[in-house]
């Protein structure tokens, strides 16, 4: 099952750059760019600090995608 | 303030290993042959440490106060060294059996030391494209 997030969304929700997340959270702009296409899943203190920065519940930024068998 | 002293500390142990690596070949070489090389080489390691100090720079005017490395260019930096240990072990391995088969049984020295510098040569870049993923 592959994890699905909605930072990018929500972050031009909240009018913040690629370049001013990275700043923020001390991550280089590929990392977020890659974790934006959900080509990277975040380690769980990285994850821990996306929630605290956009200050949402967890399952409002990371969720499992549903397989269709189950 | 930790990371500054770490990174000062990095860029003299590599200056130090390319003096001493480039001292020590012009003593095996000779001072005759190689010692007009002193020169060049201390000047081209100083100009190649302004050159990185430089782009430091203008990469931090230019992208802010963003790192250089993160928990993912760690990830992808231990797969793609990764790699270069399976091929590089295989690789020669492999290179090795071909030459013998084909009758080499004896090779220089020097011809290693080349090919060490050119492997060398590849990993580098190839690291260096590995950090920019």
């Amino acid at each position: 099952m592959k994890v699905i997030n909605h930072i990018r969304d929500i972050r031009l929700e909240k009018g913040i750059t690629q370049v001013k997340m990275a700043e923020d959270l001390q991550i280089t702009r590929q990392t977020v760019n890659a974790i934006e296409k959900n080509k990277y899943n975040p380690s769980l203190e990285l994850a821990l600090k996306l929630i605290e920065y956009f200050n949402v519940p967890i399952e409002e930024l990371f969720y499992l995608e549903k397989e269709e068998n189950l | 303030m930790k990371n500054r002293t770490l990174f000062i500390l990095g860029m003299i142990f590599i200056v130090g290993c390319i003096l001493f690596g480039g001292f020590l070949g012009i003593y095996i070489i000779g001072e005759e042959t190689g010692g007009y090389m002193a020169i060049p080489m201390i000047v081209g390691t100083l100009l190649g440490v302004l050159i990185t100090w430089l782009i430091t720079k203008w990469s931090k005017r230019r992208n802010g106060n963003v790192p250089n490395f993160d928990e993912r260019s760690i990830i992808l930096m231990k797969r793609y060294l990764m790699i270069v240990l399976y091929v590089l072990l295989i690789g020669s391995g492999a290179t090795l059996l071909i030459l013998y088969s084909m009758g080499v049984y004896f090779i220089e020295t020097g011809m290693l030391i080349v090919c060490l510098m050119t492997f060398y040569f590849i990993i580098g870049v190839g690291a260096f494209i590995t950090k920019r993923l």
